[in-house]
């Protein structure tokens, strides 16, 4: 339902409990109408109609008759009953005031029409549905702690113990008929059993007055319970040696400190509750005639109180003094941090049940070693509270869920991280099985093509980044994402990245990386070799888009190319030597096995061949010749001289930049360049110049022809 | 009527406070919480009002309800004015006709409806208040559909001189303040959704720690807390 109809429904309810309450005559009508609502799923109608019931019934009769008002309390009895299971404050707190008058009507109306079941039974369940709630929390949940419970919603047991008490009253006898009570129902009633509602009341007092053992002093409580019980000693002489008996036996010099409070609340507490029990005595003393046995402990009671009330009168009450020693504190046996949402979606959040500002928390204990880890782990299993495991792990799933069921928190990037967690099956969970990890499972080659796909997309990103903004990030996530492992590997990766780590990371897993021990010419190598190819084109790739300022990438990622493919044939040959020669070695055919193999392997690794790395420089070169400039000419000159290897193939490509009339300067600058500093291959560019020299342009020829004069 | 214009507190719980005679220390805070826009009212829990005479055996007596205003006169008209002019008498019957008519009785308020807060400012007093109260519990329910109703009962412990009644009333307000404020900020905390805890929006499961914190900064001014029901 919407907030516009539910406010629309109110204000239409607001009309009709205007005329309710200007019209004795239609009253009837209009709230019986009214109970139509408690059903109403949306909370805020369901909390109009709770205070509409509670003014109701406490009004009085010019404005609504009292025959009336006992039809209608039995006709709300079942709303009630309903309400009364409502999470809700205030509808609760209603439901117990429309109660009070309600119980009072029916309770009578029942005595006197002996046979209404149906309204005795209801009576009942309503009672019932009130009363069993003053042990617990409700309407709010109850906590990780039966301590801190005593201290949490004070208020609806501070109204039910009014409920309670009037239940009491009416089913216990009193001393005069004054007031109704047992007294007053019909001997012989067929639906209203004496001794049942009797020891009913009895076990309802013995409830409330288990306040009194409570080890810790609840004030807001333990003080308006003493208020209550004023009356049941007015009224009760049967209940006088019990209550106050656990009067004499009070005191507030023996109760504890508890956790949820300060010391300030205690010694306040303990001023309070001396105040009302003294208050109380003195009542006692006025409306009755004690045995004197009672008389006289109760008088000292009295006497004790008195001087304990004169002597912090005369203190600062605050104030440190030496007996602050004496107070001690109730065992604690919750949690400090025992919320049960979550406030930010992390794992340190969900765990953390100490206080969340203490610096323990920051200590990471993935610094220790693993084996420490463990024994500590297992002392710490073994030496926990089971029952205290379980609470901290129900709060723990608490959060959970509130997380999972709060979706601001699951909101933004953050959501993976959740979504991807293993914790999920936590309900499958069997403690007699030994848990194995599954093994990896094979990837298939699609997949794998996926996965590289995702490495490079992530490696450029990176390669975006600045090193500033990786060392943010790092930072950024080492504070959002504490589960320590994970920042401690952050932090480590990060330490020595440069701005140029991408590309050796990238470029070694196209070449080390993909290497495989697969038979050469196999489907196996072929298809990781289109793997490292993937890599190879994405670098390449990315060259291209700016050949200008990603030439360090190119020289970078060819060197490595080379070594990579070198090292590995060389590792290949000296394999093949070996078995060859161990061979000859067994036959008695070589006498010296390391000799023989360096020197067969010395004079074979000259043909080693690097068709890879000849494939993609030609490549490079092919596509970076047309687009350069004479302004080039320091870029160019760099990779002609940083590249490993420069095959007279190679070497050959610069022809086309002395032929073009605009950039006929860079190309023999290079030639020159490469004669006088790469020897190597000062033949190929000799071949080139001879070829040069006899070209029928005549710029060309001349400036050929002198450079090979100079360097032949 | 008081010179001082003041918006009411539109949230503003009933408040009473309550001194042996209603003249002194309960009329200046009273004086001082109508200032500050609260819903109060004032009453004594003596049997009759007693101010200072000319002789500590012979005070003025007189009945609840003897307007301030003929109290007054009837001082003034005395041979020993000068002694109530320079005891402070005089400038406290001033200041109370300007707040309301009357001296009430505490125990003859039922005209005055129910209340959220009682403060009273000596023990005697809050003794009475709570004695009473019970008395109500007992003797009242003869009508059916009354339902008793929560207070919260504070007494601040002031000297009754005129200096001592200023200063406990600035005390007062105070206190009377936080717990407003408390209700507040927690309603709005609660409508935002932000608490996590209902329990620390719950006036009473919070109630002792306000009146710890109120007492630090009160050394001088000793509390007595109760909850109970009117």
């Amino acid at each position: 339902m919407s907030m516009h109809t539910a406010s629309e429904i109110i204000r239409q309810l607001n009309e009709a409990k205007n005329l309710a309450f200007s019209s004795k005559e239609t009253f009837p009508q209009v709230l019986r109408q009214i109970l139509n609502f408690v059903n109403n799923p949306e909370p805020s109608i369901k909390l109009w109609c709770s205070t509409f019931l509670k003014d109701s019934f406490q009004s009085d009769e010019s404005v609504l008759g009292n025959a009336d008002k006992m039809d209608l309390a039995m006709d709300s009895l079942d709303s009630l009953i309903i309400l009364s299971n409502e999470k809700h404050l205030e509808i609760f707190e209603n439901v117990i005031n429309s109660s009070i008058v309600i119980f009072k009507l029916v309770f009578k109306y029942v005595n006197e029409n002996d046979g209404c079941d149906d309204v005795w039974a209801k009576l009942n369940q309503l009672k019932i549905s009130l009363t069993s709630k003053f042990s617990t929390t409700f309407p709010l949940d109850s906590s990780d702690n039966e301590e801190h419970d005593r201290y949490r919603n004070l208020i609806t047991k501070i109204q039910l113990i009014k409920f309670i008490v009037l239940v009491i009253d009416y089913q216990t006898k009193s001393d005069n008929d004054e007031h109704f009570n047992l007294n007053s129902v019909h001997p012989n009633h067929s639906l209203i059993k004496r001794q049942a509602i009797q020891a009913e009341a009895h076990g309802l007092l013995d409830n409330l007055l288990s306040v009194f053992e409570y080890d810790t002093l609840v004030t807001p409580l333990m003080n308006p319970l003493l208020f209550q019980l004023s009356l049941l000693v007015k009224r009760k002489s049967q209940f006088i040696p019990k209550i106050l008996s656990c009067v004499e036996k009070f005191d507030t010099h023996e109760k504890l400190q508890s956790n949820y409070q300060t010391l300030d609340e205690f010694k306040l507490s303990r001023k309070y509750v001396d105040r009302l029990l003294r208050i109380f005595i003195g009542y006692v003393f006025k409306n009755r005639q004690l045995p004197s046995n009672l008389q006289q402990s109760l008088g000292q009671k009295l006497t004790i109180l008195t001087e304990r009330g004169d002597d912090v009168r005369r203190k600062n009450i605050l104030a440190a003094v030496p007996q602050d020693a004496n107070i001690k504190k109730k065992r604690f046996d919750g949690f400090i941090n025992g919320s049960k949402t979550l406030k930010s979606l992390d794992y340190k959040n969900l765990y953390c049940l100490t206080n969340p500002a203490d610096e323990l928390n920051n200590f990471d204990l993935a610094s220790l070693p693993q084996h420490t880890l463990i024994s500590m782990t297992i002392a710490a299993l073994n030496r926990v509270d089971p029952k205290k495991l379980n609470k901290a792990l129900g709060i723990v799933a608490e959060r959970y869920k509130y997380a999972l069921s709060n979706s601001s928190l699951m909101d933004g990037t953050d959501n993976e991280k959740f979504e991807g967690d293993d914790d999920d099956n936590e309900g499958f969970y069997d403690s007699g099985s030994v848990y194995s990890l599954p093994p990896p499972k094979e990837l298939s080659y699609q997949e794998k093509r996926d996965q590289i796909n995702l490495i490079i997309q992530n490696f450029l990103r990176v390669s975006q980044m600045s090193t500033e903004e990786l060392e943010d990030g790092s930072k950024d996530e080492g504070e959002s994402q504490s589960d320590g492992v994970s920042s401690e590997l952050t932090k480590i990766a990060i330490k020595h990245w440069q701005k140029g780590s991408w590309i050796v990371v990238l470029t070694r897993l196209a070449t080390r990386g993909m290497n495989s021990n697969y038979e050469s010419g196999s489907i196996d190598e072929e298809k990781n070799n289109e793997l490292s190819d993937m890599i190879r084109n994405a670098i390449f790739d990315y060259f291209l888009e700016n050949i200008h300022s990603r030439i360090d990438v190119i020289i970078e990622w060819l060197n490595e190319e080379w070594y990579s493919e070198v090292v590995n044939k060389e590792l290949k040959l000296k394999n093949e030597i070996k078995t060859k020669i161990l061979q000859d070695y067994e036959a008695g055919k070589v006498e010296d096995l390391d000799g023989e193999i360096n020197k067969q392997f010395a004079t074979l690794k000259e043909n080693i061949d690097t068709p890879q790395y000849s494939k993609w420089s030609a490549k490079v070169l092919d596509s970076i010749i047309p687009f350069l400039e004479s302004k080039d000419r320091k870029i160019f000159i760099r990779l002609l001289s940083d590249l490993p290897l420069l095959t007279d193939e190679l070497v050959g490509r610069i022809k086309s930049l002395c032929l073009d009339p605009v950039r006929i300067k860079l190309g023999f600058l290079s030639l020159q360049y490469l004669i006088m500093y790469r020897p190597p291959v000062k033949q190929a560019c000799l071949n080139i110049l001879q070829d040069l020299s006899e070209s029928d342009q005549d710029d060309l020829k001349e400036e050929a022809t002198k450079l090979l004069t100079k360097y032949k | 009527m008081s010179a001082t214009i003041t918006q009411a507190v539109p949230d503003s719980l009933r408040v009473c406070t309550v001194c042996a005679a209603n003249n002194n220390r309960s009329m200046e805070a009273h004086k001082q919480l109508k200032d500050a826009g609260y819903n109060i009212k004032s009453f004594g829990t003596g049997s009759a009002v007693r101010l200072p005479g000319p002789t500590i055996d012979k005070p003025n007596v007189y009945q609840f309800g003897t307007p301030y205003e003929d109290i007054y006169n009837d001082l003034m008209s005395q041979d020993c004015r000068k002694l109530y002019e320079s005891n402070g008498l005089i400038h406290m019957l001033t200041r109370n006709k300007q707040v309301k008519r009357a001296p009430e009785r505490w125990h003859a308020n039922s005209y005055a409806g129910k209340f959220d807060l009682v403060i009273t400012c000596e023990e005697r007093c809050f003794d009475s208040v709570v004695d009473d109260l019970m008395f109500r519990l007992h003797n009242n329910d003869y009508n059916d559909n009354e339902v008793k109703q929560v207070v919260h009962i504070i007494n601040i412990d002031i000297k009754d001189d005129n200096e001592n009644a200023v200063i406990g009333g600035n005390g007062i307000v105070k206190l009377v303040g936080m717990v407003h404020n408390f209700k507040r900020q927690e309603k709005k905390k609660l409508a935002e959704g932000t608490i996590d805890d209902v329990s620390d929006a719950i006036l009473e499961d919070q109630m002792m720690g306000i009146l710890a914190e109120w007492q630090k900064d009160h050394a001088h001014l000793q509390t007595i807390y109760t909850c109970a029901y009117y």
